[in-house]
């Protein structure tokens, strides 16, 4: 009983455990599997990815500027953030990140078309 | 007194002492428990068919969601046991690494099974004590593989990421602290009256009634048998590291829990074992394992709940033609009744948090149909 008391006084010296969420970020471990963007650029519309997602969260579709033909939308409702996308490209195009906040109020922001919305954008919303 | 006498108290289905949907329908004499049945069912989300529609590769990531806090031993035992119908080579250093995962979520586990025991015993500091010092365990899980619970890390093959010399560095001076800690708590479970008066004698399991009811894993090693599949049935690195298998005589809810604090520390030194000792080499196939060849096989591996069992039945092609889960808190909560029996009611979230349910691995439906009839059985058809 006295090591558990002796354990509770000394915690009140020491710096919190928890973090004050919504005003202080976590930070994301270098290592942490987070948002993953494509980068159209590096694309080449193999499909790939969204044949071996195995949440079904990539849809192909077409590119109106044609190269590649058609590139990858990831809707992050449905994603499960394996990164078996990012592992099958065969040319690296995932950009990934270690962004976790990705709430959003509305169903079409989980929607993530790197033609419409810029990455930049993407990561501040939400919350 | 006849049956019906009896009053009966429904305990859940919303959060009974677990946050987990599990219903307990106890009929009680005062204060004594005459009889109780666990009724599942409120989870069921149909993975095992969901399996057989979706490629060998997918069916990774499905497995490990069979349960938040044992994925890595679903997605171990579903890939040996791909890897068993399909013939295919592990590199050593995947096996390793298999293995350093395992345990490392086997401290974790572990660690999560004894706080909300402390919890339940009305002893809720040392629930946040120990759920601090958990997060060390879940930061090195998160630099190993990416995620702090949702692992994603073994596949067919080998596993999918590499670890650097740094970061078994980090593991190692991680687990030094962890260790001192896991002694500090091990302590506080020895000797803390608390502790000691609300688990003592509670829910005592006969090691005779162990086989009778096939309780697994902790629990039965609680009650002195010396079980465990890495042990007989060494799978992944287990053959090549000592570790030994920890045992306890008394059979009650505190035996379980000194069981559990004492595989802590083994796993502890497994991982150390595994840092010191990787071998160099690849860690994954070199092409991804889409397509296996026909065959059927039997995986067990020894989760932190007791034995896994994958049957996996392959008629060659991208899909599993069947693939069959049998998970330990199958056996040990539908089979729990015999503990419960004659305890007093304020002692069944002692009881209930020593066995340490895991409720989503329990769900499970059983539809016959035989000449056109229809005929669904009880859960209970299935225990043995």
């Amino acid at each position: 009983m006295l090591e558990l008391i002796t354990e509770t006084l000394r915690n009140l010296f020491k710096k919190s455990a928890t973090y004050k969420f919504p005003l202080e970020d976590r930070p994301a471990s270098p290592d942490y599997r987070g948002k993953q963007v494509v980068d159209i650029q590096k694309c080449i519309g193999c499909r790939l990815c969204a044949f071996d997602c195995p949440a079904y969260a990539i849809e192909m579709v077409p590119n109106p500027s044609g190269k590649p033909k058609e590139y990858p939308v990831v809707d992050f409702g449905k994603c499960v953030f394996c990164y078996q996308c990012v592992r099958v490209c065969p040319v690296n195009a995932y950009v990934t990140s270690g962004t976790y906040r990705l709430a959003a109020f509305d169903k079409e922001k989980l929607i993530n078309d790197v033609l419409k919305t810029s990455v930049s954008d993407s990561s501040e919303e939400g919350g | 007194m006849s049956n019906s006498e009896y009053l009966e108290i429904p305990i859940g289905p919303q959060h009974p002492a677990l946050h987990e949907p599990l219903l307990f329908r106890v009929k009680v004499e005062g204060e004594r428990i005459v009889q109780i049945t666990p009724s599942t069912g409120y989870n069921h989300r149909g993975i095992e068919k969901l399996c057989e529609n979706n490629t060998f590769l997918k069916d990774v990531f499905l497995a490990g969601r069979v349960c938040g806090i044992c994925n890595v031993v679903h997605t171990t035992c579903y890939s040996e046991g791909v890897e068993k119908v399909g013939n295919i080579e592990v590199p050593s250093r995947a096996k390793y690494l298999r293995t350093l995962l395992n345990e490392l979520e086997r401290i974790h586990s572990h660690m999560l099974a004894l706080a909300v025991l402390g919890e339940l015993i009305g002893f809720h500091t040392l629930f946040m004590l120990m759920m601090r010092d958990r997060e060390l365990v879940l930061a090195l899980k998160e630099m190993v593989a990416g995620n702090r619970v949702q692992a994603d890390y073994v596949m067919p093959g080998g596993v999918r990421r590499d670890l650097t010399p740094e970061k078994l560095d980090r593991v190692k001076k991680s687990l030094d602290r962890i260790e001192e800690r896991m002694k500090y708590y091990a302590k506080i479970f020895e000797k803390d009256s608390i502790v000691n008066s609300r688990l003592r004698r509670v829910g005592v399991l006969e090691k005779a009634e162990v086989s009778t009811y096939g309780f697994v894993g902790p629990i039965a090693r609680g009650s002195g048998v010396k079980t465990d599949v890495r042990y007989e049935d060494p799978y992944a690195a287990y053959g090549e590291i000592p570790f030994s298998v920890i045992t306890r005589d008394e059979g009650d809810s505190w035996a379980r829990t000194m069981v559990r604090v004492g595989e802590t520390f083994e796993a502890i030194n497994m991982v150390r074992y595994v840092a010191d000792h990787l071998p160099e080499g690849p860690f994954g196939p070199k092409t991804m394992i889409r397509k296996v060849q026909a065959g059927e096989a039997i995986s067990r591996v020894e989760a932190q709940r007791g034995q896994l069992i994958y049957y996996i039945v392959s008629k060659g092609g991208d899909k599993p033609y069947r693939l069959k889960i049998r998970t330990p808190s199958f056996n040990n909560i539908l089979s729990s009744g015999v503990l419960f029996k004659d305890a007093n009611i304020a002692d069944l979230p002692a009881i209930l948090a020593s066995l340490d349910p895991c409720i989503s691995c329990m769900e499970r439906m059983l539809i016959i149909e035989k000449d056109g009839h229809v005929e669904s059985k009880s859960v209970y058809d299935l225990v043995r």
